[in-house]
């Protein structure tokens, strides 16, 4: 009943139509600043969910850019991988060894003869997408383990296989044969038997385990020279980060750039999320002035009825309690509308995504609600300020 | 609560001769608690002032106003309310009634500003006893100056206080209309066992005075 009486004297005699015009800017401006806060939300789920992550997407191989500079020197210095390991990016860093050693692979069996030339790296276990329990190697091992790319297999079974008329072969078929592993050691060949353990899709080469590189690197080297590393496998938590392309490239380093590719949708974003979210604090700033010039010219119209108010004993927290919930309350619902907005629109982005084994919340992230519970303080830190202000002077 | 007036002159009265003969311009004086005191002075002598300065509106004066020994320069906006929602009530001499509300609602306003103490039927009660219960639905603006004065009576009395503060509070009155007023009043103060100010320019009778001061 007192806050009736108050309105029919406090009225909004600075016009509705500017009270409107505050309330939509504001509109718009809680959207931009929530959807710029759901769109990162998103993205980062999309990067780090367990559901989409991509097992190869956190580890990249990387080496030297091969240019007419640097031919037989591609191997990277310690100082080198040490400042890789350095960077706030990197997680940690593995390196491949090259076999320093020659070595042919041949068939046991008669069914499926081949023979090849090939050369071996390894790489600490911890940078495998394979746990077998087999990849261990010592001296007194009767068989050399062999991690293989996958996509060596498909070469084998899509090209090479139909091509010489052999028979396709599975990964379990694979695993089960065994091969002849010689290597040229200085008094002659050595042979010794090899079997596949594992295939992997994170490192396109042929592994053996280090303590046998280390072992045979020893002892059959061609030339003297260091265990260095031609290569790095770095672990990362986002290959998509444009700081780590940005690094490689002004390091003369390259990567597999197919793993890098998010970096450019991650610019995109970002450029779409600072772009929204500037946008919507900017547009929050001018609703907010506008916001301010209201109560001002509110407080200023009606100054006579506001004295005479606190004449009769009305107190000033009395009148500022009023003037709150004349002002205050509709941002309150712009800011559950634009929630609510935002959830529908992320329910039919969960449903879209979903029919293209994309899996993203279903739901908004509590991120966008403590945003919008963010924006709500301010605006009440605002309008309070305002009102106080505006309050003491007309008195 | 006692209220006790030292030195008190206002500025702009300051270098006037008028205030030698005042009892209370630049003297010390003492309201005792439910003192009926009645305040007589020609025009131009400081009423409205004086009232405006207990009630705290105007702050241009010298000496002290002490409600129970506290300087009433040192009430903030808090405490003022506070005291002139509970303690101090005042009829002003121009009234100052919202002249867009309706009779009704200025003093309703008042009543809901002390909630719990007047009930609505009061409203009526008085408005009937003082002839102003036909009006009570007319905006204030367009009420008689009698009208506005009764409804300023009956809205000064929607509160708690332990001072009522009158400024000329009868004259745009008949005498029938200043007796019921006064009776009124009278039992109003008595109810709450609190004091009354009045100021005004002849003598009057229209309460049991227990001093007469000449401003």
């Amino acid at each position: 009943m007192l806050h009736q009486l108050l309105s029919k004297l406090i009225k909004n005699s600075a016009g509705k139509t500017r009270f409107l015009m505050a309330l939509v800017g504001m509109s718009v401006a809680i959207f931009l600043i929530l959807s710029a806060v759901q769109l990162q939300v998103n993205y980062y789920q999309l990067l780090h969910a367990k559901d989409n992550q991509d097992s190869i997407a956190n580890f990249l191989v990387v080496n030297k850019i091969m240019t007419d500079q640097n031919i037989g020197s591609s191997s990277l210095s310690a100082e080198q991988i040490k400042d890789i390991e350095a960077q706030p990016f990197v997680e940690s860093v593995g390196n491949l060894i090259p076999s320093r050693f020659k070595a042919a692979i041949q068939s046991n069996s008669e069914r499926f003869p081949f023979y090849t030339d090939i050369a071996f790296e390894s790489v600490p276990s911890e940078f495998l997408d394979i746990t077998a329990k087999d990849w261990i190697w010592n001296e007194q091992s009767n068989y050399l383990p062999i991690i293989v790319p996958n996509q060596f297999l498909d070469i084998y079974n899509f090209q090479f296989s139909i091509s010489q008329n052999l028979p396709q072969l599975t990964p379990a078929v694979v695993k089960m044969l065994v091969f002849k592993v010689t290597i040229q050691t200085p008094s002659g060949p050595l042979s010794m038997n090899g079997r596949v353990v594992g295939l992997s899709n994170r490192i396109s080469s042929m592994l053996v385990p280090q303590s046998f590189m280390e072992w045979a690197n020893k002892r059959f080297a061609n030339s003297p020279g260091t265990n260095a590393s031609s290569r790095v496998v770095i672990r990362t938590k986002d290959p998509g980060n444009p700081l780590l392309v940005k690094y490689l490239k002004e390091k003369g380093l390259t990567t597999d750039a197919d793993k890098t590719r998010f970096s450019k949708y991650r610019q995109v974003v970002d450029f779409v999320v600072n772009i929204s979210g500037i946008t919507g604090i900017l547009l929050l700033v001018f609703a907010l002035l506008i916001f301010t010039l209201f109560i001002q010219l509110t407080i200023a119209s009606c100054k006579d009825e506001i004295a005479l108010l606190v004449l009769m004993g009305s107190s000033p927290k009395q009148l500022k309690r009023f003037l709150m919930l004349r002002f205050y309350p509709p941002n309150i619902w712009i800011a559950a509308f634009g929630l609510i907005l935002i959830s529908a629109t992320q329910y039919w982005l969960y449903q879209f995504l979903k029919g293209k084994q994309i899996i993203l919340s279903p739901f908004i992230s509590g991120y966008t609600i403590v945003a919008a519970i963010g924006i709500l303080l301010v605006i009440a830190y605002v309008n309070n300020h305002s009102i106080r202000k505006w309050l003491r002077q007309k008195k | 609560m006692e209220i006790s007036l030292q030195s008190l002159i206002p500025i702009p009265l300051k270098d006037r001769k008028l205030h030698e003969q005042s009892a209370i311009w630049k003297s010390n004086c003492l309201f005792r608690q439910a003192e009926w005191i009645k305040i007589q002075a020609p025009s131009g002598t400081g009423k409205t002032s004086f009232q405006h300065i207990l009630y705290g509106i105007r702050h241009d004066y010298e000496g002290t106003v002490m409600y129970n020994h506290q300087n009433l320069k040192d009430f903030d906006e808090d405490a003022l309310a506070k005291l002139r929602q509970e303690q101090l009530s005042v009829i002003f001499q121009d009234l100052k009634l919202f002249g867009n509300l309706t009779a009704f609602e200025n003093i309703e306003l008042k009543r809901l500003l002390s909630p719990g103490f007047k009930t609505t039927e009061s409203i009526l009660e008085m408005a009937t006893l003082l002839g102003v219960d036909g009006i009570l639905h007319q905006p204030a603006a367009i009420c008689s100056y009698g009208e506005q004065q009764r409804i300023a009576i009956i809205r000064a009395l929607m509160q708690p206080f332990e001072w009522l503060i009158m400024d000329e509070p009868f004259s745009h009155l008949d005498d029938v209309n200043i007796q019921k007023a006064a009776t009124l009043i009278a039992s109003e103060c008595k109810a709450r066992g609190a004091g009354l100010i009045i100021t005004d320019l002849e003598a009057d009778n229209h309460f049991n005075y227990q001093r007469v001061l000449y401003l």
